[in-house]
């Protein structure tokens, strides 16, 4: 999925009883692309704060009437989380304690610094700070719909705590991409994120790709193997389809959440880790566990922050802006001229049910570029690619396809690119085991030079 | 008093806030004379005030040190101080010459 919008403003309400100061404060905050309101009196800013909801409230310490003080403690009453600055033109110290005891964050005194202004701002509203750096991060997400804003701004919100992250939504709403987005935007983002596909690799080897395992742990396991988990320490591993893990990997999964430390297959060693872990899967997993095929206890460790993205057909902003971009993808990819949808090829677009998401939407939209030979793409070209791709449902031969290819890079992975190996847990001849790798163009050579890769397992 | 100008550089992003900034800052020093007259020293003190808190953050950092001199002279009841240093001030608003840079 991609996603895009001019992100979500933060809000910032500015008070103070000279128009000067209000000016200058505005001019500092638009220019880096804060929302600013502005009240020349504390009265004015309480009735503000109900209407505009500011993420952030600047004010002066004296002003007739109603003072900083005053307004602070009232703002206080009623969310005693929003974060103040208090302005004042006098350096004095009791002031500035009165003022940190009544919960200001931050206490600066005039004239102002830009600098010293703008970084305060930013430091006393964590958010603020992933905020942008979730919109560094999202440049290739396209959303337009209040859905999705919500879905960043809480995503904005956990980066940089170490929360477990729950994404739930349907195949091909994006979740990888939210699940990329907070990695980026964390305190993490210099280490490696590692996707894992739960549901694509088989248990035992589900296990040993995990965690590791020594040498001679399993037939075939000649060398030892660093897990994913400890490949990814420092940074962000992403148990994608969750859903599907078995539960003898649940009660493992469990003790590493617990412990924060892994141990391999067949080693009685234990390596501590230290690993934010996002979850993600399609199905709905308290129905999993009413049935008993997800532990509890695992929910809601896993569970801790739980984002849901919506399917495409109830954020039916994001369709127009999410075609444009991949029809200018598209253009790119290909060399050739920008492509455009007819207005009633637009509003089909928009109306459809889209059951396969994004992901449709971007194969169609596809197949539609592909197909026109004009420049505008008309609505009986679109009707025709919707009902040729309806779904997007891989077959029973591609699902196996994808599977087998996904199986062979596991073992490969495992034993290091030794195909006899490779072969032996397979449970196939060398002979046979070759075809297989010809047959997906899987160079075993790959995996014996890099001791692990960070890409997504499949 | 010199004619020599005093060449002040401002963060271009703040042009079109300047002539309404200096417009009420000379609209000040009309007040402050009135306000020394009436020997209101409260509100001279307050205007002090502001012109300090406000002045540095638009680039003007002596316009602060002379609002602080003004709050600072005002809570003395110091007419003649007062007095002196809004000669400043004007003298300083008439001499400025800002450089958008």
């Amino acid at each position: 999925m991609t996603i895009k919008k001019s992100e979500p403003s933060v809000k910032v309400l500015i008070v103070d009883d000279d128009n000067d100061v209000l000016n200058l404060l505005e001019n500092w905050l638009t220019t880096e692309k804060f929302d600013v309101k502005r009240a020349l009196s504390g009265l004015e800013a309480l009735n503000l704060v109900g209407i505009y909801k500011p993420d952030l409230v600047v004010t002066d310490l004296y002003m007739e009437g109603m003072d900083g003080m005053a307004l602070l403690t009232e703002l206080h009453n009623d969310d005693p989380l929003l974060p103040v600055i208090m302005l004042s033109g006098q350096a004095q110290i009791p002031d500035a304690i009165k003022a940190m005891h009544l919960g200001t964050s931050a206490f600066l005194t005039k004239p102002i610094n830009q600098n010293e202004f703008l970084e305060t701002v930013k430091r006393v509203t964590p958010s603020l700070i992933n905020k942008s750096i979730l919109g560094e991060c999202t440049k290739n997400i396209i959303y337009k719909s209040k859905e999705m804003s919500d879905i960043i701004e809480m995503a904005s919100l956990v980066a940089d705590n170490d929360v477990s992250v729950f994404i739930s939504g349907a195949t091909g709403t994006g979740k990888e991409v939210i699940a990329k987005a907070i990695h980026e935007a964390s305190s993490r983002r210099n280490h490696r994120f590692i996707a894992v596909n739960c549901g694509a690799i088989p248990e035992q080897l589900l296990e040993s790709e995990l965690f590791g395992h020594e040498k001679g742990a399993f037939t075939g396991a000649n060398v030892k193997h660093e897990g994913l988990f400890q490949a990814a320490n420092g940074g962000t591993i992403l148990l994608d389809e969750i859903g599907d893990m078995p539960l003898a990997l649940q009660v493992k999964l469990l003790r590493v959440l617990q412990d924060f430390e892994v141990r391999p297959v067949g080693s009685t060693k234990t390596y501590p880790i230290d690993v934010r872990l996002i979850s993600a899967t399609h199905k709905n997993l308290e129905e999993a566990v009413e049935k008993r095929e997800f532990r509890e206890d695992l929910y809601y460790r896993l569970k801790v922050v739980p984002l849901e993205i919506p399917n495409l057909a109830k954020r039916t902003d994001d369709i127009p802006p999410l075609t444009e971009h991949f029809l200018a993808n598209y253009a790119k990819n290909n060399k050739q001229d920008y492509k455009k949808f007819s207005p009633d090829a637009m509003k089909y677009l928009v109306s459809m049910p889209w059951p396969g998401n994004v992901r449709q939407l971007m194969n169609v939209i596809d197949l539609c570029a592909t197909l026109s030979k004009n420049k505008t793409i008309p609505l009986s070209l679109v009707r025709k690619a919707v009902h040729d791709d309806p779904i997007h449902i891989q077959t029973l031969k591609e699902s196996k396809q994808a599977f087998e290819r996904g199986y062979l890079l596991s073992v490969l992975r495992i034993t290091h690119g030794h195909v006899a190996n490779a072969a032996k847990i397979a449970g196939r001849n060398r002979t046979e085991f070759y075809k297989l790798l010809n047959q997906y163009n899987i160079e075993p050579a790959s995996f014996r030079d890099k001791k692990h890769t960070e890409k997504e397992v499949n | 008093m010199s004619d020599e100008k005093i060449i002040i550089q401002v963060d271009p992003d703040l042009e079109e806030l300047i002539p309404g900034f200096l417009e009420n800052r000379n609209a000040d020093i009309a007040k402050l004379r009135s306000f020394l007259d009436d020997k209101d020293f409260i509100n001279i003190q307050s205007i002090g005030h502001s012109t300090k808190g406000v002045g540095g953050g638009y680039g003007f950092d002596l316009m602060s040190e002379l609002g602080a001199e003004i709050e600072s002279a005002a809570k003395e009841s110091d007419a003649d101080k007062i007095r002196e240093t809004i000669n400043q001030l004007d003298d300083y608003l008439r001499r400025i010459e800002i450089e958008y840079a």
